[in-house]
């Protein structure tokens, strides 16, 4: 035991920073997408929902619904429309209330926006 | 292993021997794959010529069926000595077939499993577990083929004690941060008398959903079935597709897959130390290999950009190649980290006190089951699947297996460090050789002809196998997948019934390092 007590107090405090400010390796973590819904048809959105693997997306008329606790981030949404979806970047997701967590994405209609409910995505 | 005598074909008289026995069924050979045709009425006959044959193991057992044709039996057989894989097939036209447990238990599992998919069953009277259907009334599953006519009655429920023993129910759910997981646990106090497993909580009929999917489709969620050690079951999908599809994936997208199962291998060995640590409450030591773990990660990621190496693999080729600057760079330190803290683990007596002698495997159990990996390594059983069916980039580079005596918790912990070493060893090499993306052809690509392959990957727990089929528009009609978990849990509790008490059983399952996300699949 005393060979692990002074191994402790040789290697220090091994920690991060992190909340005070992110960790370096926090750019290499997959984060949820990030929608354009600008860029976004139902065509396509229908095209995002098929690939989603945990059910995240929904359609609903006109409108992208995505459930950001729903999300892992596995990236099949970027790389199946890679025009209309980014990483977010964002990796802080936590809410006090479920509701927040659900996100509406209104798309648009042969170019033409529809102003069908908020646009906010993580 | 021993050395056999080779012909000009590079295989034994033994083997041309065991083929020309089979041979009279009808067989083919597709590189180190053999197919034979075996007819039911000779099936006994055939597993047990096999069974016989040097070096022969049972590596896995599965069936399919199509709405309108009868149950086809596969018997996977790993020819190490030989360098080559034997599938028998086997028409099964009736409700029963041969009882193959009898004469290679390694088969019983999966016996149980063909049971609750297809309906059909070992003759005889033999009680069979339960694998993957929970013991509620009328619940059900979505099934490979058809409904069997009643429920499993399991050899182990319900369970008969007697004296002082009793019996303690542990789980489903544990402890934070582990996967859930029923143990019946038989005890007359703290010794542990019996054990028994159930793993139905986590079934997520994986194989069922893989069904219409392309290969590419099917990867994303193959790679995912196990979550830590993504890169060997992937490999040996992939793999399997890549027979079926006729690719041949470049040499140096084989090296970055390589890279990312050696890299795999590392982290989840340190992870190994890091839960015997804790389940012998050495907190510091968990401390010192979570260190390790973290910064493996970080490798990980920086290497491949993910933590978990997922999204490396690629049907026909890797999709991404190895940073081999970062590798080059962080790979020495990040081991080094595991180094020091495994050489201060294996001079803590009051650490080795508790490994030694501790969930004691045999040879020969470990050989019965059909157990692969670091636990069959721990018995002194040189299976390795790089070593034994290499792919293209082992080939060359002669992979040193690590093996240990005395089958009990030590013997894998020192597998786990040697396996460590060697992987580092490994990846200098392919970097050396060069790595990077690259396809053999478009993904997904769709044969002529309905086709299937055998794939194969040793991953960080030991052999993966994966066996699919395809149809005419390169959809999959069938797909197996065999992790490594599937057959080592079937020696934990041979393990954990070895002269153990209750306390051994966390640090026996952190020397295991298993999935049950993996075996319940």
């Amino acid at each position: 035991m005393p060979l692990w007590f002074v191994r402790g107090l040789r290697r220090g405090v091994v920690t991060t920073r992190y909340p005070a400010r992110p960790d370096d390796s926090a750019a290499l973590l997959p984060t949820p997408p990030s929608f354009r819904a600008e860029a976004l048809t139902v065509a396509l959105a229908d095209r995002l929902v098929a690939v989603c693997p945990s059910r995240a997306l929904t359609r609903r008329r006109e409108v992208l619904v995505y459930d950001v606790g729903a999300c892992t981030a596995c990236g099949r949404c970027r790389a199946e429309v890679p025009a209309a979806v980014t990483d977010s970047g964002q990796f802080e997701l936590a809410a006090t209330v479920r509701a927040r967590l659900i996100k509406h994405v209104p798309l648009t209609h042969d170019g033409r926006h529809l102003e069908t409910g908020e646009k906010d995505s993580p | 292993m021993t050395a056999v005598q080779r012909d000009q074909t590079g295989r034994d008289p033994g083997l041309a021997g065991l083929l020309a026995g089979l041979g009279q069924y009808g067989r083919a050979a597709d590189g180190p794959v053999i197919t034979a045709d075996v007819p039911v009425t000779r099936l006994e006959e055939a597993v047990r010529r096999i069974a016989a044959h040097p070096g022969a193991r049972l590596a896995d057992m599965f069936a399919s069926a199509t709405s309108h044709d009868p149950v086809v039996l596969r018997l996977v057989w790993g020819l190490d000595a030989d360098h080559a894989y034997l599938i028998t097939e086997s028409v099964i036209d009736a409700e029963r077939y041969p009882p193959l447990s009898d004469i290679a238990p390694a088969a019983f599992h999966e016996e149980c499993e063909i049971y609750e998919q297809f309906g059909i069953r070992p003759a005889g009277a033999k009680p069979l577990n339960r694998v993957a259907l929970p013991p509620i009334p009328g619940f059900d599953l979505p099934r490979l083929g058809h409904a069997p006519a009643g429920p499993p009655v399991g050899v182990h429920a319900p369970h008969v004690v007697g004296g002082h023993a009793f019996e303690f129910p542990f789980g489903p759910v544990r402890q934070v941060g582990v996967e859930s997981l029923y143990y019946g646990l038989v005890t007359s106090g703290e010794e542990v008398v019996d054990l028994y497993l159930f793993t139905w909580h986590k079934h997520r009929g994986m194989e069922w959903r893989l069904q219409g999917r392309t290969p590419r489709d099917a990867l994303f969620h193959v790679e995912r079935t196990e979550g830590l050690g993504a890169v060997g079951p992937a490999w040996a999908f992939a793999a399997a597709a890549e027979t079926a599809l006729g690719l041949d994936p470049p040499a140096q997208a084989e090296r970055a897959r390589a890279v990312a199962l050696e890299l795999d291998r590392l982290y989840n060995h340190a992870a190994a130390t890091a839960a015997l640590c804790q389940s012998t409450g050495l907190v510091i030591g968990q401390a010192a290999a979570e260190i390790a773990l973290e910064r493996l990660l970080r490798l990980n990621a920086a290497a491949f950009g993910h933590r978990y190496l997922f999204g490396v693999v690629d049907i026909g080729g890797a999709a991404v190649g190895p940073d081999a600057a970062a590798l080059r760079r962080d790979l020495p330190g990040a081991y080094g980290e595991l180094r020091r803290a495994a050489d201060a683990l294996l001079t803590t007596n009051s650490f080795l006190d508790r490994l030694e002698a501790t969930g004691i495997l045999s040879q020969e159990a470990a050989r019965r089951l059909g157990l692969v990996g670091p636990v069959a390594r721990g018995t002194g059983l040189p299976v390795d699947a790089r070593a034994d069916h290499p792919a293209v980039p082992y080939a060359a580079l002669a992979p040193i297996v690590a093996t240990a005596d005395g089958g009990d918790v030590l013997a894998r912990f020192r597998v786990l460090l040697a396996e460590a070493a060697e992987s580092v060893r490994l990846i200098e090499e392919m970097l050396e050789a060069g790595t990077g993306p690259g396809r053999a052809g478009p993904p997904g690509h769709p044969s002529a002809a309905p086709a299937s392959g055998l794939g194969w990957a040793e991953s960080c727990r030991g052999e993966a196998l994966a066996w699919v089929a395809l149809d005419d528009r390169g959809r999959i009609t069938r797909a197996r997948l065999r992790p490594a978990s599937v057959r080592n849990w079937r020696g934990f509790d041979d393990a954990c019934r070895s002269q153990n008490v209750f306390t051994d059983i966390p640090i026996i399952e952190a020397s295991f390092w298993l999935t049950v996300a993996g075996t319940a699949r």
